[in-house]
C-alpha cells in the first residue's frame, strides 16, 4: 500500500512537472497534428481522389503522314497541350515546366498496312509529375491509338466490319504491353535510368542539413546559460563575431554530413543491393546549392536558439519544426503526389527551394534560370534570420 | 594614494519594466593596487553595478570615467563557471586569449603564465568538468587574468570552495594589488573583506549606505558606536529583514 501511494504521488508530480514543461507539451500535441494537417493535404490527391488531373503535354510529331497530324490535333483539342517543333524543344518545354509530358509520335508511324503502331510513340515525362497523372496519359494514349486502330480497321472492312471485328480479339488490337517507349526527362538527359537513391539522397540531405538545429541550440543555450556568451562581450566579442562563428563552424559540419551522406548513396546503398546514386553532378551548381541550403539551415538553427530559453525548448522547437518544413517541402511525400495547391505551398518553403534546386542538380543539367533563383531565396532566408538572431544574441551578452 | 583608474559618478540604472531602481547614485573610485570590498546583502545591487562598470549594462544616469595614458583593461571574473566544460583548462585559456587581440607567441606566454599563478598546469589537459570545484574557480579567475588587466572586477570569487582553495584565492587577489592591479571585491564573507580589503562600499537597495576606510568605520562615526566586527557593521546598516 505505501509503494502504491508512492507511486500515485511520484505520477501527481511527473504531472505537475509535464504542466510546467509546455514546450514538451507541444510536442506532445502540436507536432502530430501540424503532421496530420500537412500529410492529409499532401497525399489528399493520392489517396482518395478519384479524378486525376491530366498533364499538360507537348507534341513532336515525326511522322509526316496526315494521320499522325490530325490524331495530334484531335487529342489536343480534346485534351489540352500543344504543338512543338522539336525534340529539344519539347526537352525544353519540359525542363522549363510548362509541359508534364511529351508524346514523340516517331517517323514510320503507320505499318506497311497503314495501322498506328504503339512502339512508334515515346513518351517523356517530367521527374515531378504526379505517377497517377503519368499512368493516365499512358493509358489515354493506348486507348486512342487502339481507337484509330479500330476505326481504320473498320474503314477498310466497309460494309462488313461488323462481322470482321466480331470475330477479332481486342487482344490482338491492343498495343503491346510496354509498347510505348516512356523515358523521364533525367534519363533522357543524363543516358541513366532514373533510381529511387537518385530521387531521395537529395531530399534526406537537405533533411539531415536543417537537423543542424540540436547542436547549434546545444552550444548557444550553454553559452548563454554558462555565462560564456557575457564574459566572450567582456574579451569585446561581437554579437555578429559569436554568429559568423557559429555559421562557419556549422556549414563546415553540413559539409560533413553531405560527404557521409554521398557515400552512403555511392557505396552502402549498392552494397545492400540498391542502385548506385551517380555523382558526376554538376560542380559549380552542387557547391552553390550546398553552401545555400547550409546557410539556411545554420541560420534558421542559430535563430531558432537564439530566441528560445532552454535546449528542451529548441529542440522540441527545431525538431518539429524541421519535421512539418521537410512534410511541406515534399520530403516525407514526394511533390508529385501533392494536390496543385499543395505543391504551391511546397515551392515556396525554405526545404521545397533546397530540394528543387538540388534536385535539379542531382537529376539533370541545370542551368542559372534554375539553380540562381532558388539559392538566392535561401540566401536571403539565411540572411533575414541571422538579422533576426543579432537583437537576442547581443541582449544576451550584454544582459541589457 | 594611488591614482585612480576608474570612477562612477552618480550612477543610477533601472532594470525593463521595474519600477524600483537597482542602482541610485552610487560613487566609487578604484585606484592602482586598491582593493575595494563591495557589500551588500542580496538583491543590494553588487552585479548591477559590476555590470556597469564592466560595460555589460549601460547605466541610465551618472558616468563612469576610466583614466590613464590609454584606457585601462577592465577584467570580470563572474560568479558562474563562465567557460567550456567540455573543454580542457589549457583549451579553454587558448580560446579566451584568441579573444584578444595579440600574437600566438604573445598569446601562448600569456596563457603559460596564468596556468602558472594560478597552479593549473596539473589541470591543463584535464576537461574543466572533470575539475574540482576548487580548479575551476581558479580556471574562471584565469580567463580573466589572461587579459592582464588593470582593474579586477571579482563577484563572488570564493562560493563553494574549500578553505584551501580560499586561502589561495585570497593571497592570489594581495599579490595582484602589490602588482598595482585595481580590484573590486564582491562578496558576502565578511572575513573575506576583513582579509583582503583596505576599503569597503557597503550596498543596499541600490544606495551606498557607507563607503571609506575600511579601519575608519568600523571605529564608528558621529551617530553610531564602534562595531566588533564588519559583520555587526554590515547588519547595523542592512538591518535584519530577509531578502529575495
Amino acid at each position: 500500500m505505501g509503494m502504491l501511494r508512492q507511486s500515485v504521488n511520484i505520477a501527481a508530480k511527473e504531472w505537475r512537472l509535464l504542466l510546467r514543461n509546455p514546450h514538451g507539451l507541444a510536442v506532445l500535441f502540436l507536432m502530430p497534428a501540424a503532421f496530420i494537417l500537412v500529410m492529409s493535404f499532401a497525399l489528399k490527391n493520392t489517396l482518395t481522389s478519384a479524378h486525376v488531373e491530366f498533364p499538360r503535354t507537348g507534341w513532336v510529331i515525326e511522322d509526316g503522314s496526315p494521320i499522325a497530324a490530325q490524331w495530334a490535333k484531335e487529342w489536343t483539342l480534346r485534351n489540352g497541350g500543344e504543338l512543338v517543333a522539336s525534340r529539344a524543344l519539347l526537352q525544353e518545354t519540359l525542363r522549363a515546366r510548362r509541359v508534364q509530358a511529351g508524346v514523340i509520335v516517331l517517323p514510320q508511324w503507320l505499318d506497311d498496312q497503314g495501322k498506328p503502331r504503339a512502339d512508334h510513340i515515346e513518351l517523356w515525362l517530367s521527374n515531378r509529375i504526379q505517377p497517377a497523372a503519368a499512368s493516365r496519359l499512358r493509358a489515354e494514349l493506348s486507348y486512342s491509338v487502339l481507337q484509330l486502330q479500330m476505326k481504320m480497321a473498320a474503314a477498310a472492312a466497309g460494309p462488313f466490319a461488323s462481322i470482321l471485328l466480331g470475330s477479332s480479339s481486342s487482344a490482338e488490337l491492343l498495343p503491346a504491353s510496354g509498347a510505348l517507349q516512356i523515358r523521364y526527362l533525367y534519363e533522357i538527359e543524363s543516358g541513366r535510368k532514373m533510381t529511387a537513391v537518385q530521387q531521395s539522397v537529395p531530399a534526406w540531405l537537405i533533411f539531415g542539413m536543417f537537423f543542424v538545429v540540436i547542436p547549434i541550440a546545444g552550444v548557444l543555450i550553454q553559452e548563454r546559460n554558462d555565462g560564456t556568451l557575457t564574459r566572450m562581450a567582456t574579451f569585446g566579442v561581437t554579437p555578429g563575431a559569436v554568429l559568423g562563428g557559429k555559421l562557419i563552424a556549422f556549414m563546415a559540419l553540413n559539409w560533413i554530413q553531405l560527404i557521409f551522406m554521398l557515400l552512403v548513396g555511392r557505396w552502402l546503398v549498392p552494397l545492400l543491393g540498391g542502385d548506385t546514386l551517380y555523382l558526376d553532378l554538376p560542380l559549380g551548381w552542387f557547391l552553390l546549392m550546398v553552401a545555400a541550403t547550409s546557410a539556411a539551415a545554420v541560420g534558421l538553427a542559430l535563430l531558432i536558439a537564439a530566441h528560445t530559453r532552454s535546449f528542451d525548448h529548441a529542440a522540441a522547437l527545431g525538431g518539429g519544426a524541421n519535421v512539418v518544413l521537410g512534410a511541406i517541402a515534399g520530403i516525407m511525400v514526394p511533390r508529385p503526389l501533392m494536390p496543385a495547391g499543395m505543391q504551391t505551398v511546397s515551392e515556396w518553403s525554405p526545404m521545397g527551394w533546397a530540394l528543387d534546386g538540388m534536385q535539379s542538380v542531382f537529376l539533370g543539367t541545370p542551368d542559372a534560370a534554375e539553380i540562381v533563383p532558388k539559392a538566392s531565396l535561401l540566401l536571403v532566408f539565411a540572411a533575414v534570420c541571422l538579422l533576426l538572431s543579432w537583437r537576442p544574441i547581443r541582449h544576451q551578452e550584454r544582459a541589457d | 594614494m594611488n591614482p585612480a583608474l576608474l570612477s562612477a559618478e552618480n550612477i543610477s540604472y533601472r532594470y525593463p519594466k521595474q519600477s524600483e531602481q537597482a542602482l541610485r547614485g552610487v560613487d566609487l573610485s578604484l585606484s592602482r593596487g586598491q582593493v575595494l570590498g563591495l557589500l551588500g546583502p542580496n538583491g543590494s545591487g553588487k552585479s548591477t553595478l559590476i555590470n556597469v562598470l564592466i560595460g555589460l549594462r549601460t547605466a541610465q544616469g551618472g558616468s563612469i570615467r576610466q583614466f590613464g595614458d590609454r584606457a585601462p583593461v577592465i577584467a570580470w571574473v563572474p560568479q558562474e563557471f563562465a567557460f567550456y566544460p567540455q573543454l580542457t583548462c589549457r583549451e579553454n585559456l587558448q580560446f579566451f586569449v584568441s579573444m584578444l587581440d595579440v600574437s600566438a607567441a604573445e598569446g601562448a606566454a600569456r596563457v603559460e603564465q596564468v596556468e602558472q599563478s594560478c597552479v593549473l598546469q596539473e589541470f591543463a589537459v584535464k576537461l574543466a568538468r572533470h575539475c574540482s570545484g576548487g580548479v575551476r574557480r581558479r580556471l574562471n579567475i584565469a580567463i580573466a587574468l589572461i587579459q592582464q588587466p588593470d582593474v579586477l572586477l571579482l563577484d563572488e570569487p570564493t562560493v563553494g570552495v574549500d578553505p584551501q582553495t580560499r586561502a589561495f584565492l585570497l593571497d592570489h587577489v594581495r599579490q595582484l594589488a602589490r602588482r598595482g592591479v585595481a580590484i573590486l571585491y564582491a562578496t558576502h564573507y565578511m572575513e573575506e573583506v576583513s582579509a583582503v580589503c583596505s576599503q569597503i562600499l557597503l550596498l543596499d537597495h541600490g544606495k551606498v549606505l557607507a563607503s571609506g576606510d575600511l579601519q575608519t568605520l568600523l571605529r564608528g562615526s558621529d551617530g553610531t558606536a564602534p562595531f566588533d566586527s564588519l559583520e555587526a557593521l554590515f547588519m547595523h546598516y542592512t538591518k535584519r529583514s530577509l531578502r529575495d
